[in-house]
């Protein structure tokens, strides 16, 4: 049997401990163990890419026990793709701070590789009480590092991200008690199951747990009008960590997709796609909350949470339809997204540093160094934000309007989507000539030279813009993957045999 | 029993959405503990109730439902380190800013902690 | 495959005049141009295709699932356009070399021009409306960089910015349109749709698609009244507005026009909405540009003009007068981009572009003065001259039309607007170069450099060449496009200098007269124009940005005002919104359940507990108090779990709820011990309103839970913990082995949090606060009988912990009930004998303990690995051991042992991080205070 499936989880697990061990006092010991170990994790996603690929699921039964009865992971092309594209991200991010910016506050690298933990295990897990469990360790490591260097701003911000999300986990507790004490299991796969023969009677109480723990993901996404903590989180935790946070915005979408394809798909009769009527609405209205938000913005960090806000609202638009085309489309959007929110967020550190008077403020300053390189860099991180031609974004955007072609609501969405693009636009291009165009050549000498040379960052940063071109470049292949992936989705029945067909389902 | 119990569970999460809606750190997280105990409760409770059948295996007799009482020490273990970390957040925020209120700065939770 | 080049060269080639810059402005520009006339090598390889009347394919496909294909074609259209892209291209390669100031290397100029060339041969020869968007979006991202060349003017970046609004909001709308236009065609590659014109016209989806098609169109073109843009583009360099400002990107919407000219136009619609803004456009651009002053002002509004010229032929929609469209865009690319050039060589040599300081210029430069007054005889109309040609046609096609109904409006209007451009034309020349000037000029004027008059020449030559003999320099090339655009061949009579005495030609004379007599009462004409009102394009766009940025602000501000109350309100009542709404959403009916007695003991309990829980809320501002009575609240649930038969969460609840206290404590010798009044009444009402809904709601799903039947998969825990778990207390293997991994994953909780509590407090250090009433502190902490008691109690404390962990597995306890105990006498060292005293005498280092415990755990469950099980597959055997007895020992309790370490270690790294602060602040408040900002500096 192979326990690849398991190593997205446990292998950051022990660097961690390893790391909170010896660690401690040598940073750049740190430092290499943390960059290896990201870059083992990419390695290992990959490869379980190339295994989902073939279209079986491959499941890890812990403890041996079987589902669902124990704890089971299960590998899917989704999950597959998910804990890729956050290996990806953890090692550009960890490059970029690898440039001395860890030595800032303590254990920086722990906290790090637990919040990858978290993560990873959220993609896999199998059992939602489990997902609660990695909820709360990617939580807790991201309130770590959230306020990593401190400053009052920030910890207060801090304090209301984890107040925010501890309400969340009563919330998550909550629902997971009313779907047990009507399903009596924890198994996603069992839950699929029995969710269809669950008596009339019990709908009520069903439904209620359903949505609350769907509820509790769309606070993890930050959908509107659940998104209020996100902007303040993001903008004020440090550049790097928030360029991280870019994908945990995602594990909402991520379980959203899961448990609605899985446990409430057409399978369940009456109780088929109940989040849809819920959902809709609320993208169209985050995305349009999100984009207002980045014409408003003050400052360049706060200006990328909100086009994080508006982005999730864009992908969670395709993902209400739940059909197979557009939950393509979403997962095409999501990774592309992702990626260019991440650079941006590199971006703002850069260029905050370069301006020790203003930082990230959107206000002219004295001309920053390197301020073509930086604004070249900016440009095209932009570009697949705003979804402007020819990076992901417009692919992911033409994806969406696609995809929705026969919704019942086309004309609203189109509007929605194109004139919000508009708001990006112009606010983009406005943050892009104040930091990048004002103060001119005449200032040049001038120019503040960064604390640290950039030479790592702007690798990290090259990386992520590298990777979303290519996304673009390869759209026809990925799509190929993506649509198997959502036909995957939509066909629970695979999903449920892996977990609970064959004992212990391991192959 | 079965009232006794909802009511408690009833009762301690509206003291805790009480709490946790005051404009102050410390308030706040005694809030946060109101709400953990009801929703251990709560967690408890959905594996029904039953007296004196403690699910350990004896010789012979029922047993009540084990797995949530699993659920329920996880659950209170986790909330235990939230709590910590809350504790030292809110800590360290008023170390750093001088005042306990949880809104940001301008916040509307201002005249609810008024700054010193 | 030379096809897919011609495309793709100028992008990859877009990285050597960057690379080349630092060998100087020559070598970047000789390597743009190389790039370019390579290219243009191409292009010319395939003209005997083309004029063949075959039309070139190239391609691969990219999204294929999407119908976005990179497939590429070069049909007449796409010839004559590319043709033009590519020579226009290379002559102002050549004439920005010499234009730019000198210290600018133009490597960053170069690379965006071919970036700018690279997109609009995509337009041109895109073969798939969905590539023909990337690269319409392309042009329009390029012209905002270009425009925003001089990134230290203000003008160049606002203009940018204006211009990229306009353009690429208009692009948006073209997404729409085209996706729509597909949708119908069934297909998004044109070779397709221009053969489905009928359905496409005949559904009911093409007033829609119109109307966002020519959305982008009008913008890209500058139609009226989109048209604001342009002008402000001038802020340009002068090669870039001779490039994209008059020759091709703003050729870009007609140029669609004309490409899905057989596809949409033919309608009533396509009719008036086309021709109408063509009409009017040609109009007002024609009668500004007589008004303004700066060269290039007029040339641009000029160009405004021009182009509604040409969407206003292409409205008609008649043959003939789609030829002369596409012959106009050819006649007007040209002379226009001699204009512009050679106003940039006045500017260049004189320092002025203002027609009001210019003049007498034809003595002191002959060769700019011959370029500018052919060039702009040509655009006036003059026979001979390119122009004249297209313009007649223009005329011939406007007396033809009927505009609803009468015969008389588009003729009268069309005249009305040539009669303008011929008076701006002449202005333009005679003003600047033959009327004479009364003072001299500061510096010597003469003509320019080589390569900044040759450019333009060559274009003249071109306007004359093709003036005299239309027939064989613009004949065929116009043919064939016009072939393209139109379907049928097209006669090349249609070309010919001399039509004989036609209507057209008396429209053409009364215009000149006309225009003679504007330019003759010049001076009425514009005090008549100034007293006219004069809509400021620009402050109006400003102020709808800046309305739109402020009604967003307000939104945004008032929504994330920053009060966690609210953030808490919205995700409270929501939680409220949707539980209630989905259970409303379902069927419900009471359960059948039996429910227990409530025994005398139960009521109390329960009543102490609502007691407390009211004790709190009233005492919420003594802190202290609060704090005692949420312990009280916290012991009752322990009783509440050990009555209904959970002993191991009774255990938990407790051990948890002593730490936590202790915790709180600590952070209240930081923390004020007093809430200050102030929460207004109101809001108080409205928190206890929702807080009470909540509390319903909370308690009614319990009620709901507790009173139903269900099954659940329990009965395998029972059966199977004793023979497989190894274990009685089936909670405990349930958590150590069952669920094992949950309690792997929350012992990392608990790590974690011990972490980032230290990593806090450490942060912290030297952070002080001055005047906090001093309460508490850890300095009373320790009088001598507890120190006393304590330090006994630690090795009992440490005999409990082992026989409560061994004894887990099989009776209530374990391993985390262990950690806290030992944590917790371990802390009472602290409390007792202050932290000094503990760390002193304690040579274990508390994350050591966690990582330890977390690797221990880990092992264990690797262990399973070498007998090819999965993680955390457990294994037991048993031996006796002294006090305990016999005891199984699970492989699980060796992971217990784990979680052992991890709680041990975390709770104490908590306490004794946040123990520190308390005593740090002991110590201060007696020393005299410190600033905060002096002691962060200290920090750092």
């Amino acid at each position: 049997m192979t326990h690849l499936a398991i190593l997205p989880i446990l292998l950051p697990a022990i660097v961690a401990a390893l790391l909170a061990l010896a660690g401690r006092r040598d940073l750049v010991l740190a430092r290499t163990i943390s960059l290896a170990s990201a870059a083992v994790l990419l390695l290992v996603a990959i490869a379980l890419v190339v295994g989902a690929s073939d279209g079986m699921i491959r499941t890890y039964a812990l403890g041996d026990w079987p589902a669902p009865f124990g704890i089971v992971l299960v590998v899917d092309r989704l999950a597959a793709l998910m804990l890729t594209l956050t290996a990806g991200l953890a090692l550009a991010v960890l490059l970029h701070c690898a440039n001395g910016w860890d030595a800032r506050g303590r254990h920086f690298h722990a906290l790090f590789q637990f919040q990858l933990m978290g993560l990873n295990g959220a993609f896999l897990t199998g059992d939602f009480f489990n997902l609660f469990v990695f909820f709360e360790i990617l939580l807790i490591a991201s309130y770590g590092l959230m306020v990593h260097g401190g400053g009052a701003e920030r910890v207060r911000a801090g304090l209301q991200y984890v107040v925010v999300n501890l309400v969340g986990s009563t919330l998550f507790l909550f629902a997971v008690g009313l779907l047990y004490g009507v399903t009596g299991t924890l198994n996603m796969a069992d839950l699929a199951l029995k969710v269809p023969a669950v008596p009339p009677a019990d709908h009520g109480v069903l439904r209620s747990g359903a949505l609350l723990l769907l509820f509790v993901f769309a606070l993890k996404a930050a959908l509107v009008p659940l998104h209020l903590w996100l902007p303040g989180t993001y903008a004020n935790a440090p550049a790097p960590v928030a360029a991280l946070f870019a994908v945990l915005t995602k594990v909402g979408a991520y379980a959203i997709v899961r448990l609605s394809t899985l446990a409430f798909g057409d399978a369940a009769g009456e109780l088929a796609w109940l989040v849809t009527p819920w959902l809709m609405p609320a993208a169209m209205l985050t995305l349009t909350l999100g984009m207002f938000g980045v014409l408003a913005a003050r400052r360049l960090a706060g200006m990328i949470s909100f086009a994080v806000v508006g982005s999730v609202g864009t992908l969670l638009i395709a993902v209400a339809l739940f059909t197979p085309q557009a939950i393509a489309a979403a997962l095409y959007y999501l990774v592309q997204s992702t990626l260019a929110a991440g650079a941006l967020f590199l971006v703002v550190d850069l260029v905050g540093e370069r301006r020790p008077a203003l930082g990230d403020l959107l206000a002219p300053g004295p001309r920053i160094a390197q301020a073509a390189l930086l604004g070249s860099l900016f440009l095209v991180a932009a570009i697949a934000m705003t979804g402007l031609p020819p990076l992901a974004g417009f692919v992911g955007k033409l994806l969406i309007l696609d995809a929705t072609r026969d919704a019942f609501n086309r004309s609203w969405i189109w509007s929605l989507l194109l004139t919000t693009s508009l708001l990006a636009i112009v606010g983009f291009a406005r943050a892009g000539s104040v930091l990048f165009w004002k103060g001119g050549e005449s200032a040049q000498n001038a120019a503040v030279q960064p604390a640290r040379a950039a030479v790592l960052p702007l690798i990290a940063i090259g990386l992520l813009l590298a990777a979303n071109i290519a996304w673009t470049l390869g759209a026809g292949q990925v799509l190929g993957y993506l649509d198997a992936a959502a036909i995957q989705l939509f066909a629970p029945a695979g999903y449920i045999d892996a977990v609970l067909g064959a004992e212990g389902g391991n192959e | 029993m079965e009232l006794l119990v909802a009511s408690a569970i009833g009762v301690l999460t509206a003291s805790g959405v009480y709490l946790v809606l005051r404009g102050r750190s410390f308030p706040v997280v005694l809030g946060l503990a109101l709400l953990s105990y009801a929703v251990n409760l709560f967690l408890f409770a959905s594996g029904r109730l039953a007296v004196d059948l403690p699910p350990v295996i004896r010789a012979a007799g029922s047993y009540t439902d084990p797995l949530p009482q699993a659920l329920v020490l996880t659950a209170i273990v986790i909330s235990f380190g939230m709590t910590a970390v809350t504790v030292a957040m809110a800590v360290r925020s008023f170390l750093e800013s001088g005042d306990d209120g949880v809104g940001a700065a301008g916040a509307a939770d201002e005249e609810d902690a008024g700054r010193r | 495959m030379a096809l897919a080049l011609i495309v793709i060269l100028p992008f990859a080639g877009a990285l050597l005049p960057a690379l080349f810059a630092r060998l100087g402005r020559g070598a970047s520009a000789l390597a743009a141009f190389g790039v370019s006339a390579l290219a243009l090598g191409l292009l010319l390889s395939l003209a005997p295709q083309v004029f063949g009347g075959e039309v070139v394919h190239a391609g691969r496909p990219w999204l294929p699932r999407l119908g976005l294909n990179a497939h590429l074609f070069l049909d007449g259209l796409g010839f004559l356009f590319a043709l033009l892209i590519l020579v226009i291209g290379l002559l102002v390669i050549v004439y920005a070399r010499f234009h730019l100031p000198a210290r600018d290397p133009g490597g960053r100029f170069h690379a965006l021009l071919l970036l700018f060339q690279g997109a609009m041969l995509g337009i041109v020869l895109s073969d798939n409306v969905l590539l023909l968007l990337v690269f319409w979006e392309l042009t329009s991202l390029a012209s905002f960089l270009l425009i925003g060349y001089w990134r230290h003017l203000p003008e160049s970046r606002q203009g940018a910015r204006m211009a990229l609004t306009v353009t690429a909001g208009g692009g948006l709308a073209l997404i729409a349109g085209m996706l729509i236009l597909g949708d119908i065609a069934g297909s998004y590659d044109l070779t397709v749709i221009l053969q489905r014109g009928d359905a496409i016209r005949a559904s009911p989806q093409y007033l829609p698609a119109l109307l966002l098609i020519l959305g982008g169109c009008f913008t890209k073109s500058a139609q009226f009244p989109f048209h604001f843009w342009l002008p402000h583009a001038m802020a340009a360099p002068t090669p870039v507005s001779a490039y994209l400002h008059s020759a091709t990107m703003v050729k870009a919407g007609v140029f669609l026009l004309a490409r899905l000219w057989p596809v949409l136009s033919g309608t009533d619609a396509w009719f008036y909405l086309v021709a109408t803004t063509g009409l009017v456009t040609m109009l007002v651009g024609a009668v500004v540009a007589l008004f303004r002053d700066e060269l290039k002002a007029l040339l641009a509004y000029s160009t405004v003009s021009h182009l509604g010229l040409v969407t206003m032929l292409f409205g008609f929609g008649t043959p003939l007068a789609a030829v002369a469209g596409v012959f106009h865009i050819l006649n007007h690319a040209i002379f226009k981009a001699a204009l512009f050039m050679n106003a940039g060589i006045v500017d260049h040599e004189v320092g002025s572009r203002d027609l009001r300081h210019l003049g007498g210029l034809a003595a002191l430069m002959p060769l700019t003065a011959t370029i500018g007054a052919v060039a702009a005889a040509s655009m006036a109309g003059v026979p001979l001259l390119n122009g004249f040609l297209s313009k007649e046609m223009m005329l011939d096609a406007a007396a033809q039309a009927q505009w609803a109904g009468q015969g008389w409006v588009v003729p009268l209007v069309a005249t009305l607007a040539a009669m303008f451009s011929v008076a701006y034309s002449l202005r333009y020349a005679a003003q600047a170069f033959f009327v004479r000037r009364h003072e001299a000029y500061r510096k010597k004027v003469r003509d320019p450099a080589l390569g900044l008059w040759l450019p333009p020449m060559l274009l003249v030559a071109l306007v004359v060449l093709i003036g005299v003999f239309p027939g064989t320099f613009a004949g065929p090339l116009v043919t064939t496009a016009a072939k393209a655009v139109v379907g049928a061949p097209v006669r090349s009579y249609d070309l010919a200098l001399w039509h004989g005495v036609t209507p057209a030609l008396a429209l053409s004379v009364f215009a000149f007269a006309g225009g003679g007599i504007l330019l003759w009462r010049y001076a009425d004409a514009r005090r008549l124009w100034l007293a006219a009102p004069q809509p400021q394009a620009k402050p109006a766009f400003d102020a709808a940005v800046a309305a739109v940025t402020e009604f967003c602000r307000a939104v945004t501000d008032g929504l994330h005002d920053g009060s966690l109350r609210h953030y808490l309100g919205w995700i409270i009542a929501g939680a409220l919104v949707v539980g209630v709404g989905g259970f409303l959403g379902g069927g419900h009916e009471a359960g059948t359940r039996a429910t227990l007695a409530a025994p005398p003991v139960a009521i109390v309990a329960w009543l102490l507990l609502v007691a407390c829980c009211a004790g709190v809320l009233a005492f919420e501002r003594r802190r202290m108090l609060a704090l005692v009575m949420l312990g009280v609240v916290g012991l009752i649930v322990a009783f509440g779990f050990l009555y209904l038969s959970a002993p191991d969460l009774a255990l938990t609840q407790i051990a948890v709820e002593v730490v936590t206290v202790i915790l709180m404590l600590l952070a209240l010798t930081v923390l004020p011990h007093e809430t200050p009044r102030g929460t207004r009444r109101l809001r108080r009402l409205g928190d206890a309103a929702l807080a009470a809904v909540a509390g319903l709601g909370a308690g009614a799903a319990a009620f709901a839970l507790m009173t139903r039947d269900f099954d659940s998969l329990s009965s395998y825990y029972l059966e199977r913990s004793l023979p497989d778990g190894g274990g009685a207390n089936v909670v405990n293997v349930i958590l150590v082995d069952f669920r094992g991994f949950d309690t792997f994953g929350e012992i990392i909780v608990l790590g974690i949090a011990a972490l980032a509590v230290f990593a806090l407090v450490d942060g912290a250090r030297g952070l002080t606060r001055t005047g906090v009433a001093p309460g508490m502190l850890a300095a009373d902490l320790h009088p001598l009988l507890l120190a006393v008691v304590a330090r006994v109690m630690l090795p009992l404390a440490l005999v409990v912990a082992a026989y409560v962990f061994f004894r887990g597995h099989n009776a209530p306890g374990g391993g985390f009930v262990a950690g806290l105990i030992v944590a917790i006498a371990l802390i009472m060292q602290h409390v007792a004998g202050g932290t000094g005293w503990a760390v002193r005498r304690m040579h274990v280092d508390a994350p050591v303990l966690i990582g330890a415990g977390v690797l221990l755990a880990a092992t264990t469950g690797l262990a399973a690995w070498v007998f090819a099980r999965p993680f955390l597959t457990s294994t037991y055997g048993h031996f006796a051991l002294p006090l305990v007895g016999a005891v199984e020992v699970a492989s699980a309790t060796a992971f217990d042992a784990g979680v052992f370490l991890a709680v041990v270690g975390a709770v104490m790294l908590m306490l004794a991080s946040l123990a520190r602060v308390g005593r740090g602040r002991a110590k201060r408040a007696a020393a005299p205070a410190v600033p905060p900002t002096a002691a962060r500096r200290a920090e750092d």
